[in-house]
């Protein structure tokens, strides 16, 4: 159906598709310049193909089941691939692909700066970001106008605004979390015009009063996969309450209110504005700070840190944000999976003690 | 205060070099009873008891360091030169850890950041040093408190998180060097981007230590350490001599100073000693270990925990590390660095490091050293610990197989933390590796 | 004789254990069998001779917990978490901290002055620091059961086994028994390497607060005097440690 959806785009729209690895890059630009972006989480499932040998086990199973699928020939419909600064791993892959390869085609890359907004890293992003423009350019032989940016930043502040009173308001949906969240994922890979008119769908069912009942849990990690985790904690009596996943909730800039009318520097503050992100390195303090705001604005009664296994810049914040949460009295689990098609038994136990834990032992039958 | 400042130059000026002075003396009556061991290495190099010196004296000189001058703990890539202009007490974390590991401190001492919720998964050196901050222990005796942590991505963003980390359990400020990755060659507004942020840091540390930057000091800080790095590479291309008159491991312990002391006048001075002795050691045929064979070349961090066990094991068969990326990324500043623009050559430098290149420059980098030092095989560490040194290594393995015609081992082992190592497994496969060549 | 108002079976991975408990919580008969790979067979079978043996009528209820929870009839079913804290604080009527080292998994449990459980740990998917990984080696070493606690008592000095992983530590073992280190020492070893692997799971154990033990593996006084050793602290092994999930899990259930 993916596949179906993006030939049509090109054939159709004659656009360009750009496959991206996660996380943080100017979506924005791409959408201003008529290309489609692909996002690569995966696939699920075991790794397939010998190309995943290239990379050692201990490395994160993101970088290692994007490797097997791009060398193995899957992207084959991308006109280039994509690269954002993420974390040494995709660092590393962006490297491998072209130089040993496995991709022959055009390559983007975004570098974001590390660390909090200071003068030296405000300046940078601005050229880093005329950079990317003058990359996506080339591969599009179009020139970008400011109009086409001003409308693509608005239209991706809309979906932000959007996604942030889904988000919000998710008690009041009556819909399982696994197919909310399937609704929210498919903005990976679709059009964003085409995303936006789902959210609107999914923003009329939200009703004036809570539809959910159970433990209200607040779920933080990089991406939600396996998606069973979802029906897993609601089969054990909870409810997704805030998100703090990379590929969802750190990704909606909240500046979307009073943005300048310089597109660019609307781009650049869009930027500024996302919520704190472990692959951005934020300052830990601030980034502990928005996970307890967030936890508590939402009436949230434990949270789950769901990481992928091996992805090191999310593994260095747990600590911090235990402790915190520890000295707050909220019930914390840790938990860790491998983009496998399903949760192990074990871990499914650990999900449900949880739940029952953080209802303080109220049954489930 | 102030008895704090006469507490540091006393255990600087005084109380440091006594006690060096009687080490020196102990270790001389020591070597004189004792009859020399039948070891497969060539004579030990006389410089490494002032490299020890010089050594203990620095950790020593730490102990008393906070409240007497400024203090920065800094990454092992950071361009800890405007730190040694404005006169800091610089520790060096990395280093700090190696040494732990080497006294097989590491499982001890990390196991208290584990149990604060650091990942067993996560770099050896980074839960080695924060489980160090957290219980106080090190085998240095003490590591003097900071007053600003500095941190510089060109050699991992690992240390970004790691001192992120730092930051909040020490309770200081923390400045940042990024240095965008370089994909083929670099762009003007990244080292725009570098430039400006050492602008940054050299604000913030003079805010912080009350002190005020000189720039003919810093200019001969630059110099020195310019002149520093060179000496390093100059020492190490000696090794390109038949017999190599050192081993690469025992480069591994000799790169301290330009890691740790990099732009003092100690710093040169000790590499111009080392160079002349190795020099001396080559004219006089004296190789690093006796029987030299066959000659390797060692890729990534070492397995600090296992270095004497492997060096041995290696050299009682015939082979001699002779060359290794490590220790050579700290030889390739010498000629980028131009102290009549500090700032803007800083920036080129230390974003021209080897591990914040690609791939494709990294392969080149090892053939060359390949083939200059004249290797037959290579060990490519694989260290669980080390992501961005790690990913990558089975390609250029294959390569290195394919053009170079070497034999090529991928060694999976960890640089500091030996409970996530099969010690036998590592052993067996270093051996069946070396029983593959031919004498 | 009083009422069985309750049952409550623990599927586990190499035991199933079945409890039935009176109003008030008491034992009035248990089960314990190796578990069989038809666990739906086994527990049709085995419940029925333990609701023989309490006379238990129609309206007896069900409390089902452990791996295999989910694949028998059952009125309750909670995780083992729970069901060991459970079954633990109605046996010590306090908080403290419960070590259950059972066949697949080991869990550190948190349990707070009321019952409930406060946090909980458990090891990662693979078998180091667990039941199953004392029982393999052991098995390697030929050394049955109800030898170990002589022979490791009779050690004087001990061999630590470094590796993690079962399967290495495996052949870990193999190598020291064919340089002719001695068995008990061995033995020793294998029990310090695993308290320790048990201890770093644990954490930080406040000092007022109790450990408690339970799981089959309880039932070893080598592992036990290991842990006390590791911990220098004082561990209390609950009666009948086995049964505790399937106490919580009867107690849950009535």
């Amino acid at each position: 159906m993916r596949k179906e959806y993006i030939d049509r785009q090109k054939r159709e729209f004659g656009r360009k598709v750009v496959i991206s690895l996660p996380i943080h890059y100017p979506k924005e630009i791409l959408t201003a310049l008529d290309v489609l972006c692909v996002e690569l989480w995966g696939p699920p499932g075991e790794i397939s193909g010998n190309q995943a040998g290239r990379i050692q086990t201990y490395v994160c199973p993101v970088v290692r089941k994007a490797l097997a699928f791009i060398a193995g020939g899957h992207a084959s419909e991308a006109d280039a691939l994509l690269f954002p600064h993420t974390c040494d791993s995709i660092q590393g892959l962006a490297s491998l692909l072209p130089d040993f390869g496995g991709w022959n085609g055009p390559v983007l890359r975004f570098i974001h700066p590390k660390g909090e907004r200071r003068a030296s890293s405000e300046v940078y992003l601005v050229r880093e970001i005329e950079a990317f423009i003058a990359q996506v350019e080339t591969l599009t032989g179009k020139k970008l106008e400011p109009a086409r940016l001003s409308s693509a930043v608005k239209l991706h502040a809309e979906i932000d605004a959007l996604k942030l009173r889904i988000l919000k308001l998710r008690r009041n949906i009556d819909m399982r979390d696994s197919e909310l969240y399937a609704i929210l994922r498919r903005g990976e890979w679709l059009w964003p015009e085409d995303h936006m008119a789902e959210l609107k769908e999914l923003a009329s069912k939200i009703s004036d009063k809570p539809q959910k009942k159970g433990v209200a849990l607040m779920l933080s990690g990089i991406v939600p996969e396996p998606m069973d985790i979802f029906d897993v904690l609601e089969n054990a009596g909870a409810f997704i309450v805030a998100d703090d996943y990379a590929a969802i909730g750190r990704r909606i800039s909240s500046s979307s209110a009073e943005l300048p009318d310089n597109p660019l520097q609307a781009v650049i503050e869009r930027y500024f504005a996302l919520p704190p992100c472990s692959t951005r390195s934020s300052d830990l303090a601030g980034r502990v700070e928005y996970l307890t705001g967030l936890y508590s604005q939402n009436g949230a009664a434990g949270l789950v840190l769901h990481n992928v296994k091996f992805c090191e810049p999310e593994m260095f914040d747990v600590a911090m944000i235990k402790k915190r949460f520890a000295a707050m009295n909220s019930p914390v689990l840790y938990v860790e999976t491998e983009l496998e098609k399903q949760l192990s038994g074990q871990l499914s136990t650990r999900l449900e003690a949880f739940v029952e834990m953080a209802s303080k032992g109220g049954e489930s039958e | 205060m102030i008895t704090r400042k006469i507490q540091y130059q006393m255990a600087k000026r005084a109380v440091g070099p006594f006690l060096m002075a009687l080490d020196r003396w102990q270790s001389a009556q020591k070597s004189r009873k004792r009859k020399p061991r039948e070891t497969p290495f060539g004579p030990p190099l006389q410089s490494v008891q002032k490299l020890k010196e010089i050594m203990t004296l620095n950790y020593f000189e730490g102990r008393y360091a906070d409240g007497a001058v400024p203090v920065a703990w800094v990454t092992s890539g950071f361009p800890a030169e405007v730190f040694f202009a404005l006169g800091f007490h610089v520790v060096y974390p990395e280093n700090h850890a190696a040494l732990c590991s080497t006294r097989h401190k590491v499982p001890e001492i990390a196991e208290f950041a584990e149990r604060d919720g650091l990942s067993r998964d996560v770099c050896s050196y980074a839960r080695t040093d924060i489980g160090s901050v957290i219980s106080g222990k090190t085998p240095v005796g003490r590591l003097p408190k900071p007053d600003m942590i500095a941190c510089c991505t060109n050699i991992c963003q690992t240390v970004l998180y790691w001192y992120r980390n730092l930051a909040e359990y020490l309770n200081v400020p923390l400045v940042l060097v990024d240095t965008p990755f370089m994909y083929g060659g670099t762009r003007e507004h990244h080292l725009d981007y570098v430039s400006a942020q050492l602008g940054e840091v050299i604000e913030a540390a003079e805010r912080i230590s009350g002190r005020r930057m000189d720039a003919e000091k810093l200019a001969r800080v630059v110099e020195n350490a310019r002149d520093g790095s060179r000496l390093w590479g100059e020492c190490l291309a000696i090794s390109q001599a038949r017999p190599a008159p050192w081993t690469g491991i025992d480069t591994f312990f000799h790169i301290a100073p330009i890691v740790t002391i990099r732009g003092t006048e100690t710093c040169n001075e000790y590499y111009r000693m080392l160079k002349d002795e190795l020099t001396e050691r080559v004219k006089a045929g004296v190789g690093g270990i006796k029987n030299e064979k066959h000659r390797l070349l060692w890729d990534n961090l070492p397995i600090w925990f296992k270095v004497r066990e492997h060096s041995t094991m290696t050299a009682e068969r015939g082979f001699n590390f002779v060359c290794a990326t490590y220790s050579n990324a700290w030889a390739e500043a010498g000629d980028l660095i131009d102290p009549s623009h500090p700032l803007e050559s800083a920036a080129k430098t230390y974003t021209y490091v080897y591990l914040n290149r690609d791939l494709d420059n990294r392969l080149k980098t090892t053939v060359d050293l390949a083939k200059s030092f004249g290797v037959d095989g290579a060990v490519l560490h694989s260290d669980r610990s080390c992501k961005p040194y790690s990913v990558g290594q089975v390609d250029v393995k294959e390569r290195l197989q394919k053009d170079m015609n070497i034999r090529v081992l991928l060694l999976e082992a960890d640089h500091a933390d030996e409970r996530s190592l099969s010690g036998e497994q590592a052993e067996m496969r270093l051996l069946a590796f070396m029983e593959n060549f031919n004498d | 004789m009083t009422e069985c108002v309750s049952i409550g079976i623990d599927v586990g991975s190499t035991t199933w254990k079945a409890v039935a408990v009176d109003s008030k919580g008491n034992i009035l008969a248990s089960i314990v069998e190796e578990a069989e790979p038809l666990i739906d067979r086994q527990t049709e079978r085995a419940l029925a001779e333990l609701k023989a043996q309490v006379k238990a009528g129609d309206g007896v209820r069900i409390g089902a917990t452990g791996y295999g929870r989910k694949r028998v009839r059952a009125d309750l079913v909670l995780t083992e978490i729970t069901c060991h804290a459970r079954g633990a604080f109605h046996l010590t009527g306090k908080g403290g901290v419960l070590i259950d080292i059972g066949g697949q998994d080991t869990k550190i449990i948190k349990i707070g002055n009321n019952g409930d459980v406060l946090d909980f740990s458990m090891n990662d998917k693979c078998a180091a620091g667990t039941g199953r990984f004392l029982e393999v080696i052991l098995k390697r070493l030929r050394v049955p059961f109800d030898e170990v606690a002589l022979r490791f008592n009779k050690a004087v000095n001990s061999i630590p086994v470094s590796n993690t992983c079962t399967v290495f530590a495996e052949s870990e073992v193999v190598s020291l028994v064919a340089e002719g280190k001695e068995i008990d020492e061995i033995v020793k070893g294998l029990h310090q390497s695993l308290a320790s692997r048990v201890a770093s799971l644990a954490g930080d154990i406040p000092p007022d607060s109790e450990i408690f033990m339970s799981g089959g593996v309880a039932l070893n006084e080598s592992m036990v005097k290991s842990l006390v050793d590791r911990t220098g602290r004082r561990i209390r092994v609950l009666n009948s440690p086995q049964l505790i999930g399937a106490l919580g899990a009867a107690l849950a259930a009535r």
